[in-house]
C-alpha cells in the first residue's frame, strides 16, 4: 500500500509551479490513465493500443494522481542533426541526419536499429549527453520550450550496470535515497519510497542479496539491470531514457526489465530506450518504434504499426518471424557484408534467394526504398502533425532536476557509511591488507627480534625503520582494484549530479579512517614488542601516529593515481613507480645530504612523506640510546652522534614537527585529489568542445559541409575498454 | 529425441529430406569447398582416407552433479539422440538447462565432479573421446591479440600439422580455412586486445572456428558460438557453421535464443528444459509473428513463472491479457504437458529407431586429431609466434623497458657519480639493493601478459595441440632477448651514470647479475601466474615473496645477525637478492679504497669493508654466486612446469575422488536426493565448476 505515498512524494518534491494553461490534449492523456480500464488515448493511433495494454490490470492499476498532470513531459525533436568532427582534415562523420520525432509521457519508446545506425548517439542527443567532440544541431523541445537537458537533469540509465558490489539491493536503494531526496520528507515518507521502488521494480526477492562484485556471487544481471532503474526512479523522473536495458540478459529478465519499464511509463512518465534485438516478447511490450539505420529515420510511428508499413512497402514479414528481427534484417546493411562474404568464398547458400525473394534485393537498397517510402506515409504525416501540435503547446517550464537535493552533511553521513560499509565488507578492500601488513609485521618481528644495542644494532635499527616506511606502505597497491572501483561509482553519481566532489573525498578519508587506525595499529603494536625498540609509551605513540600518518599519505597518493589513469595496469605500474621514487628519496637509500640538489632534494624530499618519517622514526627510537663500539673495547656511541654523524640528519627540530609535516602532507595530497577531480571534470569537456567548436569553424568555410559522406559505422564514442568491459584486467 | 523443427507435419519431413540428403547429392557438393576434404586426404598419409564420417548417437544419458555440500543433483536425465554427418544439429533450451552440460558430456569434458550413466556410441562404438579427437570451440575467444587472422591460424596450422607436409600445402590449407571461414576481409587486420582495436566480436569466434576446423576433424562442438554477436555476425558464424556440416561433418552447437534467421539454419533441433527433452507441439502453436525458437524457449522457460509471479506481486504492474495460451498455465505444466506429448509421439519414436539404428552400425574408428607436428616443430613454432606476440604487444615488455630506463635515470642521478668518499660506502650498498630489490619488484608489470599468455595455453593444451614441454621452453626461450634488450640498457644507464668498479668484466657482471634476477623473478611470477586464480592475488602473492627474499638478502639485517632458524637457513639462501647483492657488493668494492672518516685516518680498502661492514663471503668467488642465480632460473622453470602438470592431472584426480567419496557417503545414508525433475526448476549450470577448472589448469 505504500505506493498511494508515491504522488504524494512526487509532488512534494516537483511542487513547482501548475502549468498556466494545459492543453486539451494533455487532459484527455490524464483522464486516460485515471480510469484504468476502458480509457484510450485521443487519436485513432492510439485506440487500439490503450485499449489492449489497459485492460488487462484494469482492476490494480494505480492511476497516476492529478499531481502527474503537470509533471507530464512531451519531448520533441526537429531535424536533428549530429556530427563527429574528424581529427585532421579527414571527412567529418555524420551520425544522425535531420531526424524527426517526439515521446509521449505513459508511453514507452523503442529506438531499434542495427549496430552502428546511431541508437545511442540519438539516445545521447536527446538526453544532453552527447561527448563534447559532437557537433549536435536542430531542436530539442520540452513542453514546447526549448531547453538543454544535462547531466543531472533527466534520469539516464547506462548500458554498464555500475554498483558496489558489497552492498545488498535494498541498501543500495536507501542509500541513493538518503543522498538525493530532500530533508524535507519524514524518515516514513522516506521510508515508503525506498520500498515502494522496491516492489515496483519487482526486487522484493532479492532485496536483502548482495549485489556481488568480482569475487562475491550476487544477483542476477537482469536484477541488477532493474536495480539501476530503481535508483533512477527514485526521485520520480518525468522523462527516463535506457541505453540498451536488455542487452546481455536472457529473454525472461529481458522480459521482466521491460515490462518493469512499461509500469513506469504507465504513470505517466516518458520511457525513451534504445533496443537491440529484442525477442518477440520483449518488442511487443513497446508502445512507440523509432527505427534508425545510419542515422537515417527507416519507421517512426506505433510499434503495431511497423507492421503494416513494411508489408505496404513490400516486405511483409514472414510468418513466424518476430517482427523486431524482420525489420533489423531488412535495414542491416551488414548483411550486404556477410552475404558478399559468403559468395566470395565459393559457399553460395544453397536456395536462401527463394525462401525470401526480396532479400536479394541486398539491404543497401531495401533500406533506401523504406527511408523514401516513410517520408510520404501517412505514419509521417501523422507524427508531423502531432509534431506541430506538440511544439506548440506550452507545458510547464520547470524542469526539476534528479540531482541530490540533499543536505550536505546529509550526504557526507550517508557517503561515509555507505563507503564504511564497502569497506568493511570487500575482502580485497583492506580485510586482505591487514592480513598482509600482519603477516609481514610478523616477518619484520622475527628477522629483527630483540634488535639490542650492539653496534650492528645501529645499522639494522636504521634498516628497520627504512623498511617499514618504505615497504609497508608500499602493500598500499594491493587496493588498486578497489579503488578504482570506487572512482567508477563515484564518476556515475557525479554525473548525475548526487554529490560533490569535496563531500566524496571527505566520506571516503573518514570512512577508510577506522581501517587505517586498525593497519597501524597492528603493524605498529607487532613490530614495536618484537623489535623492542626504545620503550616508553609516547615512543610507541609517536611510532603509531607516524605509521598512520604514512599509510593515510600513500593512500591518499594512490587515489590521486586511480584518478588520473584509465585503468587498473598503468595505475599499478605508475603508482609502483612514485612509491620507488619516494623510497629513493626518502633518505634511507641515499642520505638526504648526498641527494642532487636540483630536484631530488628539492622539491621531491620535502614533498615525500618519507624522509619526514624516517627523521621522526630515527629520533624517536635513538636519541638517548647508547652503543657498543666496533670492537669490545671502543667507546660507546650515543644516539645522537649516530644520527648526525651516521644517518646525517639534523637535529635542529622536534620530532613532533616531523609528524606534523606528515600530517601537512596528508592535507595537501587530499587538497590535490579534490583538485584533480575538479580540473578533470572542468577542464576536459572545455578542451573537447573547443577542439570540437575550432573543426566546426574550419568546416564552415567549406561549401560541401552538407555533403560529408555519411559512414557505415561510426566509430564508438565510448572508448574501448569501457565497452568490453576490460577496463580493469581483473576478472 | 530429436525433433524436426517446424511446426506441420510436411514441414518437417521436408526439412528431414533436406537435412538427410547424402553427401555425394549435387545440392550438396556445390556447398562442398574444393580445398577442404582433396588437400588433406591427398597429402596425408593414407590412414586418414577411409569412410570419415562421425555418426554420434546417445541413449539414456544422465549426468549427476554433487555440489559442495555432498547433495547431488541431476543435471541431465534420461536423454537420448542423435546426430548425424552432414547435419547442424542446434541444442536449444532456456539457461541452465543443461545445454553445455548435454555438450560438455557427449564430448568428454564434464568437471570431475559430475558423474555421467547411459552411453554416447561413436560410429556405433562405445567411445571415450579424448581431447582433440572432436573439436570443440568454447564460449571465449582466447586468441592472442597482436597476431593478425592468418597468422593466428598458420601458427596453429604449423603447431599441429605434421612436419612432412610441404610448407605450400600448409598454406594451401591456411588459405582454404580462411576463405572458408570467411575471413578474407579481415586476413590481415590483428585480433586486438584491451589496447588494440582490432577484429570484431563475429570475426573473432570465426576465427576460434576456424582454428578448430584446420585439422578437418568429422565431429565439431560448438559452445553458444553466437552468444554476445549481433544479428548479422550471429547469422554469419551459423551460416559458416551449416556450410561446415555440408562438407559430411557433424556440428552439434548449443545456441541461446537464436533470431529468425540463425534459426532457419538449423538442420535439427534438441530442445531442453531443466535437463529434459522436449517438443512443443501439444497445444502450444506458434503465434503468427513470432519466432519459432523464441516460442519454444518462452514456452519452457520456467523463469517466466517466477517473472509472472514477481509481477503479480507487485500490483503494481499490469498484465496485458492476452490470447496466448501460455498466459493461462504456469511453464512447469507446460513443461509437463510438451514432454509427455513428445514421448508419445511419432518423433520420439524415430529418433529411438534411429539411435538403435546407429548405436548397431559399427563405422571406422576415428583417430585423435591431436597435434601432430615433432615435438622440435611445435617449440620452434611456439617460440616464434610468442617472439612475434611479445614484440608487438606494448604492455609485455615495451612498457617495462620504458619504465626501466625511466627508474633507472633516477637511480642514476641520484647516486651520480658516487665516488669512494666515506660516505659512498653505504650509498654503493644501498644502490646495488634498491637496483636488485626495487628493478626487479617491476617485473610484476607484465603479470597481466603472463596471465594472457596462461588462457591461451590452456584453450590449446585442452584441445590437445602441444604439450606442456613445448610451452616451457618456448617462453622462456622467446623472453630471453626482451629480458636482454632491458637489461643491458638499464644496466648500462645505471653502471656508466654511478660509475660503479670501473672495468668490463665489472660492468659485464654486473648487467648479467641483473639480467639474472630479473629473470628469476620473471620465472617466479610465471610459477605463480599458474597457481593463483586471478591477477590481483597473483600480484599481492609476487610482492609479498619478494619483499620477503629483499628482507633476508643481507642489506636491510647483516647476514649474520639474521635469526637462523627459518630466516637465514633456508630463506635466505632461497632467495636470490641475496645471492645477487653477495656477487655485486664483491663486484664492485673489491680491489676500491675507501677515504676515512677525517682525512687524516688511513684509507680503507674494499675487501676489509666486505668482510666486516657487509659480513658478505669473500672465499666465494663473484662468478659461483651468479651461476647459483642461473641456476634458479631453471629451479623456477621446473616448478612451474611441474605446476602445471599438477593442475592439469592431480587436481581434476582429487576433485573425482572427493566428489565420488561423498557420494558414497550419501548413498549409503539413503537413496540420493534427486530433485524432483519439474521442481528442478534452475538446475545448476555446470558452467561454473568448469569455468572455474579451466582457470585452475
Amino acid at each position: 500500500m505504500s505506493h498511494n505515498h508515491h504522488p504524494t512524494v512526487a509532488f512534494k518534491i516537483n511542487a513547482g509551479p501548475l502549468p498556466p494553461h494545459p492543453s486539451p490534449q494533455m487532459e484527455i492523456e490524464v483522464s486516460s490513465f485515471g480510469g484504468g480500464g476502458g480509457g484510450s488515448h485521443s487519436g485513432s493511433r492510439m485506440a487500439e493500443h490503450g485499449g489492449s495494454n489497459e485492460g488487462g490490470g484494469g482492476g490494480i492499476s494505480m492511476g497516476p494522481s492529478p499531481s502527474m498532470k503537470e509533471r507530464a513531459s512531451y519531448l520533441v525533436w526537429q531535424d536533428l542533426r549530429v556530427m563527429l568532427p574528424n581529427s585532421g582534415d579527414g571527412p567529418t562523420k555524420r551520425l544522425l541526419h535531420g531526424l524527426n520525432g517526439f515521446a509521449e509521457p505513459g508511453r514507452i519508446m523503442a529506438i531499434m536499429g542495427p549496430s552502428g545506425s546511431g541508437k545511442s548517439t540519438l539516445l545521447d542527443a536527446l538526453a544532453g549527453r552527447l561527448s563534447k567532440n559532437v557537433v549536435m544541431a536542430g531542436d530539442i523541445l520540452l513542453n514546447g520550450e526549448k531547453k538543454k537537458l544535462t547531466y543531472g537533469a533527466v534520469a539516464y540509465v547506462t548500458q554498464e550496470d555500475i554498483l558496489m558490489g558489497t552492498l545488498t539491493v535494498r541498501e543500495t536503494i536507501t542509500y541513493s535515497a538518503h543522498l538525493r531526496l530532500p530533508p524535507t520528507l519524514t524518515k516514513e515518507e522516506v521510508q515508503d519510497t525506498i520500498e515502494g521502488t522496491i516492489l515496483e521494480m519487482g526486487l522484493e526477492d532479492c532485496a536483502d542479496r548482495l549485489i556481488g562484485n568480482w569475487h562475491l556471487r550476487g544477483i542476477s544481471g537482469g536484477e541488477k539491470k532493474r536495480l539501476s532503474i530503481a535508483l533512477e526512479i527514485l526521485v520520480r523522473p518525468r522523462l527516463m531514457f535506457l541505453d540498451e536495458p536488455t542487452s546481455g540478459l536472457d529473454s525472461a529478465s529481458a522480459f521482466f526489465v521491460v515490462q518493469a519499464l512499461k509500469s513506469v511509463a504507465r504513470d505517466g512518465r516518458t520511457v525513451i530506450s534504445s533496443i537491440h534485438q529484442p525477442s518477440g516478447e520483449v518488442f511487443a511490450l513497446f508502445d512507440d518504434l523509432y527505427l534508425l539505420s545510419g542515422g537515417e529515420t527507416v519507421y517512426f510511428g506505433e510499434a503495431k504499426e511497423a507492421i503494416e508499413f513494411f508489408a505496404d512497402s513490400g516486405f511483409p514479414c514472414p510468418i513466424k518471424r518476430n517482427p523486431s528481427d524482420h525489420f533489423l534484417r531488412c535495414i542491416n546493411s551488414d548483411f550486404d557484408v556477410v552475404a558478399a562474404t559468403l559468395k566470395g568464398s565459393l559457399r553460395i547458400q544453397e536456395k536462401r534467394e527463394e525462401s525470401d525473394p526480396f532479400m536479394s534485393l541486398g539491404t543497401a537498397r531495401i533500406k533506401a526504398t523504406l527511408v523514401e517510402k516513410y517520408r510520404w506515409s501517412k505514419y509521417a504525416i501523422k507524427a508531423r502533425a502531432k509534431m506541430k501540435h506538440l511544439s506548440a503547446m506550452r507545458g510547464p517550464v520547470t524542469m526539476p532536476s534528479t540531482a541530490s537535493q540533499a543536505a550536505w552533511w546529509k550526504q557526507l553521513d550517508t557517503l561515509t557509511r555507505r563507503s564504511f560499509v564497502n569497506m568493511s565488507r570487500d575482502m580485497g578492500y583492506y580485510w586482505l591488507r591487514i592480513i598482509i601488513y600482519l603477516v609481514v609485521s610478523i616477518c619484520v618481528g622475527t628477522i629483527f627480534f630483540d634488535v639490542g644495542t650492539g653496534y650492528t644494532a645501529i645499522l639494522a635499527r636504521g634498516a628497520c625503520g627504512g623498511f617499514i616506511t618504505g615497504f609497508m606502505t608500499f602493500m598500499s597497491i594491493g587496493s588498486f582494484p578497489s579503488f578504482i572501483e570506487d572512482m567508477k561509482i563515484f564518476t556515475r553519481e557525479r554525473l548525475n549530479g548526487y554529490y560533490g566532489v569535496g563531500v566524496f573525498i571527505l566520506s571516503n578519508f573518514l570512512s577508510s579512517f577506522p581501517f587505517l587506525v586498525a593497519v597501524s595499529l597492528v603493524t605498529g603494536t607487532i613490530t614495536w614488542n618484537m623489535v623492542k625498540f626504545n620503550h616508553g609509551f609516547s615512543r610507541f605513540a609517536f611510532y603509531c601516529l607516524n605509521l598512520f600518518g604514512s599509510i593515510a599519505v600513500i593512500e591518499s597518493c594512490m587515489m590521486i593515481v586511480a584518478a588520473l589513469v584509465p585503468n587498473f595496469l598503468f595505475g599499478l605500474v605508475i603508482g609502483a613507480g612514485v612509491l620507488g621514487v619516494m623510497m629513493m628519496t626518502s633518505g634511507f637509500f641515499r642520505q638526504l645530504p648526498d641527494l642532487p640538489k636540483p630536484f631530488w632534494r628539492y622539491p621531491v624530499s620535502y614533498i615525500n612523506y618519507g624522509s619526514w618519517a624516517i627523521q621522526g622514526g630515527y629520533k624517536n627510537d635513538l636519541l638517548n640510546l647508547v652503543f657498543d663500539g666496533l670492537l669490545p673495547g671502543d667507546p660507546k656511541t650515543t644516539g645522537k652522534e649516530v644520527i648526525t654523524k651516521l644517518f646525517r640528519l639534523p637535529l635542529t627540530h622536534s620530532k613532533w614537527w616531523d609528524l606534523f609535516a606528515i600530517y601537512a602532507l596528508l592535507v595537501i595530497y587530499r587538497l590535490t585529489f579534490f583538485l584533480v577531480l575538479k580540473l578533470k571534470e572542468k577542464l576536459l569537456p572545455i578542451l573537447q568542445s573547443m577542439y570540437a567548436k575550432r573543426t566546426v569553424h574550419r568546416l564552415k568555410r567549406r561549401a560541401s559541409f552538407i555533403k560529408f559522406p555519411s559512414s557505415r559505422r561510426y566509430q564508438n564514442l565510448r572508448t574501448l575498454s569501457a565497452r568490453e568491459g576490460l577496463g580493469s584486467p581483473v576478472p | 529425441m530429436i525433433t524436426n523443427k517446424g511446426s506441420s507435419n510436411s514441414e518437417a519431413v521436408m526439412m528431414e529430406i533436406e537435412a538427410n540428403k547424402p553427401t555425394g547429392n549435387g545440392m550438396v557438393v556445390g556447398g562442398l569447398s574444393p580445398l577442404s576434404e582433396t588437400i588433406w586426404k591427398e597429402k596425408t598419409s593414407s590412414d586418414m582416407v577411409g569412410d570419415v564420417s562421425a555418426r554420434l548417437a546417445w541413449k539414456d544419458l544422465t549426468v549427476m552433479v554433487t555440489l559442495s555440500n555432498g547433495e547431488t543433483q541431476n543435471v541431465l536425465e534420461g536423454l537420448t539422440g542423435y546426430a548425424e554427418p552432414g547435419t547442424f544439429t542446434a541444442l536449444m533450451g532456456p539457461s541452465g538447462s543443461g545445454k553445455s552440460t548435454l555438450l560438455d558430456a557427449l564430448s568428454s569434458r564434464l568437471a570431475t565432479n559430475a558423474f555421467l550413466s547411459g552411453n554416447v556410441f561413436l560410429n556405433g562404438r562405445k567411445t571415450k573421446l579424448s581431447f582433440g579427437t572432436a573439436a570443440y570451440v568454447t564460449q571465449d575467444d582466447n586468441l592472442i591479440g597482436t597476431l593478425t587472422v592468418r597468422e593466428t591460424i598458420s601458427y596453429s596450422a604449423r603447431l599441429r600439422l605434421p612436419d612432412k607436409m610441404a610448407w605450400s600445402d600448409k598454406r594451401a590449407l591456411v588459405e582454404s580455412t580462411i576463405v572458408e571461414m570467411g575471413l578474407q576481409d579481415c586476413a590481415d587486420t590483428v585480433i586486438g586486445n584491451w589496447h588494440l582495436r582490432g577484429i570484431s566480436g563475429g570475426e573473432k569466434r570465426r576465427v576460434s572456428i576456424a582454428l578448430e576446423i584446420l585439422m578437418r576433424p568429422r565431429l565439431l562442438f560448438l559452445d553458444e558460438p553466437t552468444s554476445g554477436l549481433d544479428s548479422a555476425s550471429a547469422f554469419f558464424v551459423t551460416q559458416t557453421l551449416r556450410g561446415l556440416s555440408r562438407d559430411g561433418r557433424t556440428v552439434i552447437a548449443s545456441i541461446h535464443q537464436p533470431s529468425s534467421e540463425v534459426f532457419e539454419l538449423f538442420d535439427r533441433l534438441y530442445l531442453l528444459s531443466g535437463g529434459k527433452t522436449f517438443f512443443s507441439q501439444a497445444g502450444f502453436p506458434c503465434p503468427a509473428l513470432r519466432n519459432p525458437s523464441d516460442h519454444f524457449l518462452r514456452c519452457i522457460n520456467s523463469d517466466f513463472d517466477k517473472v509472472k509471479a514477481t509481477l503479480k506481486g507487485s500490483m503494481k504492474l499490469r498484465f496485458e491479457a492476452s490470447d496466448d495460451p501460455l498466459e493461462k498455465v504456469t511453464t512447469a505444466e507446460a513443461i509437463r504437458a510438451l514432454t509427455d506429448y513428445y514421448r508419445t509421439s511419432q518423433y520420439c519414436y524415430l529418433a529411438n529407431e534411429k539411435v538403435e539404428e546407429m548405436s548397431k552400425v559399427k563405422g571406422t574408428v576415428l583417430d585423435s586429431g591431436g597435434s601432430q607436428a615433432s615435438f622440435l616443430m611445435q617449440s620452434c613454432m611456439l617460440t616464434k609466434r610468442s617472439f612475434v606476440n611479445m614484440s608487438r604487444d606494448f604492455g609485455y615488455y615495451w612498457l617495462r623497458l620504458v619504465i626501466y630506463v625511466l627508474v633507472t635515470v633516477c637511480i642514476g642521478t641520484i647516486y651520480l657519480n658516487v665516488g669512494t668518499s666515506y660516505n659512498s660506502i653505504l650509498a654503493r650498498g644501498a644502490c646495488a639493493s634498491f637496483v636488485f630489490g626495487f628493478v626487479t619488484f617491476m617485473s610484476i608489470g607484465g603479470f597481466p601478459s603472463f596471465v594472457e599468455d596462461m588462457k591461451v595455453f590452456q584453450r590449446e593444451r585442452l584441445n590437445g595441440h602441444y604439450g606442456v614441454t613445448a610451452f616451457v621452453i618456448s617462453n622462456t626461450i622467446s623472453a630471453m632477448p626482451f629480458l636482454i634488450l632491458i637489461t643491458f640498457i638499464s644496466g648500462t644507464i645505471c653502471y656508466y651514470m654511478v660509475r660503479l668498479h670501473p672495468g668490463f668484466v665489472h660492468y659485464l657482471f654486473f648487467v648479467l647479475c641483473l639480467y639474472a634476477s630479473v629473470t628469476v623473478v620473471e620465472s617466479l611470477m610465471m610459477a605463480i601466474a599458474s597457481v593463483v586464480p586471478n591477477f590481483l592475488m597473483g600480484i599481492i602473492i609476487g610482492a609479498g615473496i619478494q619483499g620477503i627474499f629483499m628482507l633476508v638478502s643481507g642489506y636491510f639485517r647483516l647476514p649474520n645477525d639474521i635469526p637462523k632458524p627459518v630466516w637465514r637457513y633456508p630463506m635466505s639462501y632461497i632467495s636470490f637478492h641475496f645471492w645477487a647483492l653477495q656477487g655485486q657488493y664483491q663486484n664492485d668494492l673489491k680491489g676500491l679504497m675507501f677515504d676515512n672518516q677525517t682525512p687524516d685516518l688511513p684509507k680503507i680498502p674494499g675487501e676489509y669493508i666486505l668482510e666486516y661492514v657487509f659480513q658478505i663471503t669473500v672465499t666465494r668467488s663473484k662468478w659461483i654466486d651468479l651461476g647459483i642465480i642461473f641456476s634458479m632460473i631453471i629451479v623456477y622453470r621446473i616448478i612451474f612446469f611441474v605446476m602445471i602438470k599438477i593442475n592439469e592431472d592431480l587436481t581434476p584426480w582429487v576433485r573425482g575422488y572427493l566428489a565420488r567419496k561423498r557420494m558414497k557417503q550419501k548413498s549409503g545414508g539413503g537413496l540420493n536426493t534427486t530433485v524432483a525433475p519439474y521442481g528442478l526448476t534452475q538446475s545448476p549450470s555446470l558452467r561454473t565448476y568448469v569455468a572455474t577448472d579451466h582457470r585452475k589448469r
